[in-house]
This record gives C-alpha cells, sequence and structure tokens, in this order.
C-alpha cells in the first residue's frame, strides 16, 4: 500500500513528537515543595531544614520512579507570606506535598489546609494545638510537640538528683511558651520553685534579669529564651556574669548544632531536657549514621536538630508515596497514617486517629566532641531516648483530636 | 537590697555606654535637624568592621578597636554626601525618610558581605573575667566599656566647648542662618559631624561586641534608647542626652529587675510623662521639633 505524502509527513512529524514528550514524561518529577525561612537573622534553621529534606531525597532516591524535585520558598517567617507561598506551590508549582514548616507557617496554613488539599508535614513546630485541639486531616507532625518536650523535660528533673533538688529560676522571653515552661517546672513535684523573670522579646542587655536570677538564690536556671541570636547573647552575658559556672543551666528544646558551633565550650555548661533530633543518636540508630554520613558529604557539616528531625519527616512521606502508588493527595494521606519507617530519629509512625507522630525525645548534656566529628566539636551526648509512650497519651482522642472518619 | 543596687550599678554602666550612641544622634539633628535613623546600623557597622579588622587583618582587640571604627567614618561621609547632602533644604521628613531607607540598605548589605548569622566576640584576656562587687562576680569589660564611654563622651563634650570647631558646631546648632551668615561652612560642618557621629556610633558597636554579640541587627535596640535618650534630654541638647541616656538606662535596668514584663512599658511612660510635662528636654533648652 502506498502512503500518500503528505500522510508520511504527519506520521513522521506525530512520531517525532512522540519520542520528544516520552522521555519527559519518563522523567516527570515529583515536586515537594519546602516552606520556610531563607533570609534574615533565623535563615540558619531554613538552611538545616532545606540541606536535611536534601539529604533524605538522595537517600531515598527516586520516588514512584520519578525523580524528586525540591520547589523551595522563603516564607519569611510571616503569616501572610506563608499562605502566599503556599498557595503558589500547591497551584502554580503543583508539589504533592509541603515539607519544612515551622510553628509559624503551620498555624498559618492550618485554616487553609482543606483548600490547599496536599499533606503538609511538619517537622519543625512545637504548637500541640496543631495536632491535638486543631488536627486537621491534612496536617502531620514528626516532631514532639510542646507537651511531649515538657513531659521529657519534668522526667529530666525527676531523674537528675541535681536538678531534683535544685532552687528552680526560668528565665525567659515574654512570650507564651515561657510561661508553659515555668507550668511544667512548677508541675514537678517536690522542685524547688524560687522565681521566674520574663525579658521584653528585644533584649540585648541581659544583666537586669541575670541579676534577678542570682538574687534568687537560684542552683538552676531553666532557659526559655528563643533560639538564635537572643540566646546567644544570653548565654554569653550568663557566662560573663559567672552564672554559669555557679548554677545548672536546662535548655528545655534542646539547640540547635549551629548555635551549639557558635556558642563553643559555653554549651558545655548546658543540659538539654529534650531535644528534637540528635546527631550522635547514631551511636544506637545505623539510619541516623547514614544519614549523617550523607549529610555531611553533601553538605560538608555536621547533621544539626532540625535537619534530623526534617530528614525524618522527609522520609515518611517519600514512603508514604510509594506505598500510596501514586501522589494522588488523598491517598498519600491514608498511607502517612500506616507507615511505619526506620528515620534518622529512629523507628518512627504516626499516632493512631491522629496526626502526631510518635517521636522520642533525646536527653543529654552537651560536651566537646574528641575527636571533632563531622565538623562539630561540640554535641549533644544522648544519654536517654525519652519513647513518646512516656510523654504521648495512647490514642490521639485523649489529646483532643478528633478527625472526621 | 542588694538587688537594687546591681540594677543601679547596671543602669548606670549601660547608661555611660548609651551617652556614646546618643551624643552623635544629638549632634547630628541639632547640627542638620536630620533625625538619623541610620544610626543603629553605622552602630552594627562598627561592630562588624571589629571582627573584620581581627580576622582579615589578625590585628589584637585593641588596634580593631581603633582602626575598625575609623573605618566607619568615611563610609558615612560617602553616605551623607550622597544622600543627605542634596536634600539638606527640604523638611526634616525628607532626611528621615532617606535614612529610614539607609538602615535598610546598610544592614542588607552587611548580610550580603558578612552573612545574617551572630558573631560572638571574647573580651581581650586583659578584661576577661569578673570583680566581686555587692557580693555578686561583675565582668570587668563591662566596667571597662563604661569607663572609656565616659572618657569618650568627655572628650566630645571638650572638644565642643574648647575647639573653634565646637564653637561653629554650638553656633550652628544655636542658629544655622545666623551662623552662615558670619561665614561658618554649615554644610561642610554637617558632613564632618555626621562622619564624626557615625565614628562614635562605630566606636560603640565595637566597644559593645563582646557584650551584645555582633549581628546586622544589633543596632536597632540601641537606636531606640538612643532616640528616647535625645528626646528626653531635649532635641540637639547634648547635656540633656547624657542625662536622657542615664535616665533611660536605669529605668530599663531596675524596671528589668524588679517588673521584667513592664519595664518597656514604664520606659515609655517616663518618656511620655517627660514630653508633657518637659517637652523641650529635662534641661528646658531643647528642639520641639
Amino acid at each position: 500500500m502506498r502512503i500518500p505524502r503528505s500522510t508520511r509527513i504527519v506520521l513522521a512529524a506525530l512520531a517525532t513528537s512522540i519520542g520528544a514528550i516520552a522521555p519527559v514524561a519518563a522523567q516527570e518529577s515529583v515536586k515537594i515543595g519546602v516552606l520556610t525561612i531563607r533570609s534574615g537573622p533565623a535563615s540558619p534553621v531554613g538552611d538545616d531544614l532545606v540541606a536535611g529534606i536534601e539529604t533524605a531525597a538522595r537517600m531515598y532516591g527516586p520516588v514512584l520512579g520519578r525523580p524528586i524535585e525540591l520547589v523551595i520558598e522563603d516564607s519569611l517567617w510571616n503569616p501572610q507570606q506563608a499562605v502566599s507561598k503556599a498557595t503558589k506551590l500547591v497551584q502554580q508549582n503543583k508539589v504533592a506535598a509541603i515539607l519544612g514548616t515551622s510553628t509559624i507557617e503551620t498555624l498559618a496554613l492550618s485554616p487553609m489546609a482543606d483548600r490547599l488539599n496536599v499533606p503538609i508535614i511538619t517537622s519543625n513546630s512545637g504548637g500541640s494545638a496543631i495536632t491535638r485541639q486543631n488536627c486537621s486531616k491534612w496536617i502531620f507532625r514528626t516532631n514532639p510537640d510542646d507537651h511531649m518536650s515538657l513531659a521529657a523535660l519534668k522526667h529530666l528533673i525527676d531523674q537528675n538528683p541535681k536538678l531534683k533538688n535544685a532552687k528552680w529560676f526560668v528565665m525567659g522571653h515574654d512570650y507564651p511558651y515561657a510561661r508553659i515552661v515555668t507550668g511544667s517546672v512548677k508541675g514537678v513535684a517536690g522542685a524547688n520553685y524560687v522565681g521566674e523573670t520574663y525579658a521584653p522579646m528585644d533584649t540585648t542587655d541581659w544583666a537586669p534579669f541575670i541579676a534577678r536570677a542570682r538574687a534568687s538564690g537560684a542552683t538552676a536556671v531553666m532557659m526559655a529564651v528563643t533560639l538564635g541570636t537572643p540566646f546567644l547573647q544570653f548565654a554569653q552575658q550568663a557566662h560573663d556574669f559567672g552564672l554559669m559556672k555557679d548554677v545548672a543551666f536546662v535548655a528545655p528544646l534542646g539547640l540547635p548544632d549551629w548555635l551549639v558551633a557558635k556558642l563553643g565550650p559555653l554549651s558545655t555548661n548546658i543540659i538539654s531536657a529534650g531535644s528534637w533530633g540528635a546527631w550522635r543518636y547514631e551511636d544506637q540508630e545505623p539510619v541516623t549514621k547514614a544519614f549523617n554520613e550523607q549529610f555531611h558529604k553533601m553538605h560538608g557539616r555536621v547533621a544539626g536538630m532540625q535537619s534530623v528531625q526534617v530528614g525524618s519527616a522527609a522520609m515518611m512521606l517519600f514512603t508514604a508515596i510509594t506505598k500510596a502508588g501514586s501522589t494522588e493527595p488523598a491517598a498519600v494521606v491514608r498511607a502517612l497514617e500506616t507507615v511505619d519507617v526506620r528515620t534518622p530519629i529512629g523507628p518512627l509512625k504516626f499516632q493512631p486517629g491522629g496526626r502526631q507522630a510518635l517521636s522520642p525525645l533525646f536527653l543529654g548534656p552537651y560536651e566537646e566532641v574528641k575527636p571533632p566529628k563531622y565538623g562539630a566539636q561540640y554535641a549533644q551526648r544522648v544519654v536517654e531516648a525519652f519513647p513518646a509512650a512516656k510523654s504521648l497519651p495512647e490514642s490521639a482522642e485523649q489529646t483532643g483530636c478528633k478527625l472526621a472518619k | 537590697m542588694d538587688l537594687f543596687l546591681v540594677s543601679l550599678l547596671n543602669g548606670v554602666l549601660y547608661g555611660a555606654f548609651l551617652l556614646l550612641t546618643s551624643l552623635g544622634v544629638s549632634l547630628v539633628f541639632g547640627l542638620g535637624r536630620v533625625v538619623n535613623f541610620a544610626h543603629g546600623a553605622l552602630f552594627a557597622l562598627g561592630g562588624y568592621a571589629l571582627v573584620a579588622v581581627m580576622k582579615a587583618a589578625g590585628a589584637p582587640f585593641w588596634v580593631a578597636l581603633i582602626v575598625g571604627p575609623l573605618l566607619v567614618v568615611p563610609v558615612a561621609i560617602v553616605i551623607e554626601r550622597a544622600t543627605i547632602y542634596p536634600i539638606r533644604h527640604r523638611p526634616e521628613i525628607y532626611t528621615l525618610l532617606v535614612t529610614f531607607g539607609l538602615t535598610f540598605i546598610l544592614v542588607g548589605g552587611i548580610e550580603m558581605i558578612w552573612g545574617s548569622g551572630t558573631t560572638l566576640v571574647t573580651s581581650p584576656t586583659a578584661l576577661s573575667g569578673s570583680v566581686n562587687i555587692l557580693g555578686a562576680p561583675y565582668p570587668i569589660y563591662r566596667l571597662f566599656a563604661a569607663g572609656v564611654s565616659l572618657l569618650v563622651s568627655a572628650g566630645v563634650f571638650a572638644f565642643i566647648l574648647l575647639t573653634p570647631i565646637g564653637l561653629q558646631i554650638r553656633a550652628v546648632t544655636d542658629d544655622a542662618e545666623m551662623a552662615e551668615a558670619l561665614g561658618v561652612k554649615t554644610r561642610w560642618l554637617l558632613t564632618m559631624v555626621f562622619g564624626a557621629a557615625a565614628g562614635l556610633a562605630g566606636f560603640a558597636g565595637a566597644l559593645g561586641a563582646p557584650i551584645f554579640a555582633v549581628n546586622p541587627e544589633m543596632g536597632s535596640g540601641i537606636l531606640i534608647d538612643s532616640f528616647l535618650a535625645v528626646i528626653l534630654g531635649g532635641l540637639g541638647n547634648l547635656p540633656g542626652s547624657a542625662l536622657g541616656a542615664l535616665v533611660v538606662a536605669l529605668t530599663k535596668s531596675v524596671g528589668g529587675s524588679f517588673i521584667a514584663e513592664w519595664s518597656i512599658a514604664l520606659l515609655f511612660l517616663v518618656v511620655a510623662l517627660a514630653l508633657i510635662f518637659r517637652p523641650t528636654g529635662l534641661f528646658g533648652r531643647g528642639r520641639v521639633a
């Protein structure tokens, strides 16, 4: 049969275009949105979060046979910006899920999660309500919430005779979390509580507040000071005033490793009441070790607390997409509810019927690392991993989370 | 009682330091009616200049403390010539807005060059450690910083009161038109004073680096305190600024020790009352601008 020339041209053109499209379709990536802070004084937090997700993506490899593509947006840690960027990620970039959010972004996205219609897995949000009374079908959390952290704090005080018998003083910024910490310290049976002070948020000179702590006769200070520059200023000044020599300092949420690096020897005066992630958990968990090595290879530094935590969130997401067999949002959510994954913070799954991961907390002091490892000279030693079973009620309903069936 | 005395000491020492930054704000306003919002960013630039000289040139702290702030002066002179000089005779709101914008440019520039992180600067070995005052350790470096601040401030006062250029500065501050008519080169004078004020801010930033840590935003808090001190003392009134700095520092210190959550409210209450009852400043000789 003779095919007319015009038909041959059309067929050839079709074949060419199919040939051109086919490899693109095969290579179509799985897009994951990353919404975090990328500028300003808090940008090291965003750096650690992005680096952790990149590391997990490299470790996990292709998802559904497709490469993972991260679409990163700067939230400026501003609620309006977070909403605008999340909308852009979903509507314009067509991401399958959003990672990397901290409390500010998560709280901003919470009321519009149904409209965004993609899973959001936060790994850096303390606010308990996010996965308790205000829980949403779409928002999951891998880091321990504030109530879990405070349970670890109570445990730390109970277990340590020096802390148990100490005269406690809370030194914090004038914001709600500091008062929650105060309530927790006061709630420890038998703890001798001698006072508290809440400095204005823009405090740079901590002398008046240090004087107050000293005058109270405190022998242990709980530092509910925001992490970053204010914490560095406070720690340096507390050291200059000799307070760190005389008093035990406890950080309720642990310290990011970039902050530990800046504190240097000062960090050895601090005990963590329960950090969200600790790279030195690698002594007990092979996945943590693999993650640390990959992280160091890719980024040339140690994996910080937020990197380890977000890496765990990313691994749970990638596993869920694989289990769902697609990036269809509802299917991924269903898969997330049941995945059980070995992550850099240990085996992890979500609370049945809820959205909070059964995450451990890591207790222990900061110390010099001899010899330095992954570039870290100081780091938290994990004395104990405090399991979620001790910090979280068995069922989600007991925490106030009631999801529609 | 001890806490009260320690709070007074903290306040006096912070006041001495605040005096250094307030003088620059007051001088520039008095001379050119320029509300210099960029003063805080120049303070931060001084801190970064200190660190840069120490790291890049390997200079000891003492050398960097002198050289660093001097590097801020030409930067400020260029800024003044390029941005404030051309709009000098426009209403004060113009220069206010320009210096407000300059703050963002300077802080943005700092972040571009040195990053947005915080650098801890350790005090020199000779001044590290503490002495026992009122039964508690007190950092030697804070005492040193306050002493140096007072000395430099005294030098500024002496310069203004005892030198021919100081006489010209006082003349322009009192009546710029009359001074100009009498041959004082007011434009040149403001450029020089702007540079000198920036040098003072830079020196304060460098001196304060071991206390407050170096970061791009380190000038914002001190800027607000400086403005409050200048407003309390009377705009453009140098002795008033000195007293204002002491009042601001003592209010913050005593308030911080005894009513921490209300200390900022207390500070603004004091300033509000002063504005109501002494609108021309504590000495009654400042301007109502």
